[in-house]
């Protein structure tokens, strides 16, 4: 039998040359308008280099030419798919600044619309994510379906699909309606049906385990350092989430728990966002209970908002990690300097080093654990 | 964290944290500040990468994470803010390094964090802060070569461009002739703008009477009787209407034809090959022009001096001209390139007419 001559590749005589690719930015594989151009050694991806900016709007230049509460629309801008996270980050900065402060059922709704917005944010990621992976349209349009039902219940709220603007430094905009209570118990009911297909679908999927498994490890000196946050930073095994460490709001209140990993590989990050999707729920549940009557906006606000000289740096725990807004104050009605820390800004500079050395198909899977917000990164 | 017993200190009184740096940085000049969440520090740019190496390297402080790096424009001096957490011990603190505009570098912190990378590079494209040592200082959210620093206070943001502005004024004027022309009653005033009409009058009304030396009991009583006044006027439906005036277009037409003058003015412009400033004048002018015949209320000549032909009028009476060309031409026995060139002659002076 005739033997095929070939050449191993690698072997010292064959040259080889590495090729760069470029991905995106109109590629639906990057979640938006997001480019990068990988170097790959035969299928081995041996750099890669992000570009950003295709989405920078001067979202932190336009609030400085803004009315305290004209700013929160913007926040809305930021991360469209937590946008009651950013907006809750905002409000929040504004009151340390002030001293104001917001009433009790103001509170309470901030944080269960916000525990909400965190399961939406995780279903689109949950759909968004196993089509990278390989698992075309099920999962997808189950994460969209109940997506919708907690879309709508925000559209009830706040009148608007997307750009909610409804929290203000003191309380709320206005009132919930009358059936909210009914209104979010049936939400929460179709999460927690739908949560049990979702995990029924990806949890011991063959295709998650075999794609996912010790793709990508990331140690937990390594994530700190590369300033990972949110659920990358939780994969790792570290317990560190902003609602625990740095108790904001109301959330010493309410009992739950940090899902956290192992491995830190991108299998722990997609299991820990349905892990955190539970968590909010029940946090949702126990905040209902206690929902109290009474005003929603805080006594003796102005109608024009005028923060005292001083600076903060107000920091949220959002679905991709710590969102923060850096605001100096200088007595005026508008802020000086207004900074945001983007979650996805800061997780999305460590794709290069979690994306060298693995392979073509794999740094599409990485890219998508990131759950990047191109408008968050770009701003 | 070492938490100490409270000493006196000038204020603001340092940190548990700041005497902390105080006690293992000697030498280093601590300018602190009252910050909430946070404690913040001042540092000089001279002890800065010494300071910023203590703090990531040292057992007791080991500051492992770098939250965030903000730029911040003080007009003569720039500034960086350095935004740390310790996960080992829990402490939050923020370092503050100044720079002159003039000299705008600050060593970078990017060997000690890698998430400095990224955040250094948008702060140096966005207030030109140099980060000397940082291995790749591309812009990241601009493109290259940009020219300016867009979030320093020395660039502001675009100014309402002329047209704009004109439009927009245009809309305000039209709304109001026709809340008071025509007969019709005027539109209800919005929750807010009564809010804002009520506060002017409470402004006239108070101004007057400090004007006039009253009393504050009586200037509060002037100041009550103009809000009753308002109040009743608006009961009775007269606020926000005033005296009947001609209204001779609607806001639309008068918007429409102050874009055509535009449009006009600037092709001109350009057709004369004017520079940019030129042709801004120019346009400037034609307004101003306009904005005065209309202010002038003798049906201008320009704006819309006969009815406006349809489409379809149109086409018609250019299809009269040419055929009129044609057969003129024809009957001068042209030939056919002159025939084109004097039908097209006939066309464009239609068109000129037109436009005129």
């Amino acid at each position: 039998m005739a033997t095929t001559d070939y050449t191993i590749p690698g072997e010292p005589d064959l040259e080889t040359v590495d090729i760069n690719i470029n991905v995106g930015p109109q590629h639906p594989a990057t979640h938006g308008v997001f480019r990068m151009v990988l170097t790959v050694d035969g299928e081995l991806v041996t750099d890669v280099d992000p570009v950003i900016g295709y989405m920078h709007r001067g979202n932190e230049k336009l609030p400085e030419n803004c009315d305290y509460r004209q700013v929160i629309g913007y926040h809305d801008r930021t991360d469209y798919l937590a946008q009651f996270n950013t907006e809750q980050c905002f409000v929040e900065a504004v009151e340390k600044l002030t001293g104001i402060k917001p009433t009790e059922r103001s509170e309470y709704i901030r944080v269960i619309l916000v525990e909400l917005n965190r399961i939406m944010s995780h279903l689109m990621f949950i759909g968004a994510f196993s089509t990278d992976v390989g698992i075309f349209g099920t999962s997808f349009m189950y994460a969209f379906r109940d997506r919708e039902y907690v879309q709508d219940f925000f559209e009830e709220i706040t009148g608007e699909r997307m750009m909610y603007n409804y929290f203000r430094p003191g309380g709320l905009a206005w009132d919930v309606p009358d059936n909210f209570r009914e209104r979010c118990k049936q939400v929460l009911g179709h999460i927690n049906s739908g949560l049990k297909d979702l995990e029924g679908m990806i949890v011991d999927n063959e295709i998650v385990l075999a794609r996912c498994r010790g793709l990508s490890r990331v140690s937990t000196k390594d994530a700190i350092n590369w300033g990972l946050t949110g659920p990358l930073l939780r994969a790792t095994g570290l317990e560190y989430d902003l609602r625990k460490a740095e108790p904001y709001s109301i959330y010493d209140r309410f009992e739950f728990e940090i899902p956290t990993g192992k491995d830190g590989d991108v299998y722990d990050r997609v299991i820990i966002r349905l892990e955190e999707m539970k968590q909010s729920v029940r946090i949702v549940e126990q905040a209902l209970a206690g929902l109290p009557g009474g005003p929603i906006m805080a006594e003796g606000m102005k109608r024009t908002l005028r923060v005292p000289e001083g600076e903060v740096y107000m920091r949220v725990e959002g679905p991709r990690g710590e969102y923060g807004v850096y605001i100096v104050g200088t007595g005026t009605d508008k802020p000086y300097r207004h900074k945001v820390r983007g979650a996805s800004f800061c997780n999305l500079s460590a794709l290069r080093a979690m994306s060298i050395g693995n392979y073509l198909s794999d740094v599409i899977i990485i890219l998508g654990s990131i759950d990047i917000v191109l408008c968050e990164v770009d701003r | 964290m070492t938490q100490e017993a409270v000493q006196e200190a000038p204020p603001p009184e340092p940190g548990p944290l700041a005497r902390l740096l105080q006690e293992l940085l000697p030498g280093v000049g601590f300018a602190i500040r009252e910050t909430p969440l946070d404690e913040t520090v001042t540092i000089s740019r001279d002890d800065f990468s010494r300071v910023m190496e203590t703090l990531k390297t040292h057992e007791r402080l080991h500051f492992d994470f770098l939250r965030c790096v903000s730029g911040v424009d003080y007009l003569t001096e720039l500034e960086t803010v350095y935004h740390l957490y310790s996960f080992e011990h829990g402490h939050k603190l923020a370092v503050k390094v100044r720079c002159p505009y003039e000299d705008p570098h600050v060593p970078t912190v990017s060997h000690l964090w890698t998430a400095a990378n990224w955040l250094e590079r948008e702060t140096q494209e966005m207030y030109g802060i140099v980060f000397d040592g940082h291995p790749d200082l591309r812009p990241l959210l601009t493109e290259e070569g940009l020219g300016y620093y867009p979030l320093r206070k020395s660039h502001p943001l675009a100014d309402i461009e002329e047209w704009q502005e004109d439009y927009l004024a245009a809309i305000d004027e039209a709304k109001r002739q026709a809340a008071s022309a025509g007969g019709e009653a005027p539109p209800p005033m919005s929750k807010v703008e009564i809010a804002q009409a009520k506060a002017k009058l409470m402004k006239e009304a108070r101004d007057k009477a400090r004007a006039d030396g009253l009393s504050p009991e009586d200037e509060k009583a002037a100041v009550r009787a103009a809000i009753d006044k308002f109040n009743a006027d608006l009961e009775s439906g007269q606020a926000g209407g005033g005296a009947a005036a001609p209204a001779p277009m609607s806001k639309v037409e008068l918007a429409q034809a102050k874009a055509k003058v535009i449009t006009k003015a600037r092709n001109e412009a350009r057709a004369k090959g004017m520079s940019t400033e030129d042709e801004k004048k120019f346009v400037a002018e034609a307004l101003k022009k306009f904005s005065a015949e209309q202010a002038a209320g003798g049906a201008p000549a320009a704006a819309a001096p006969k009815k406006e032909m349809s489409k379809v009028e149109l086409a018609q009476a250019k299809a009269k001209v040419i055929t009129k060309a044609r057969n003129e031409a024809r009957a001068k026995g042209m030939s056919t390139e002159d025939e084109k060139k004097f039908v097209a002659e006939a066309l464009k002076k239609f068109s000129a007419e037109q436009a005129g």
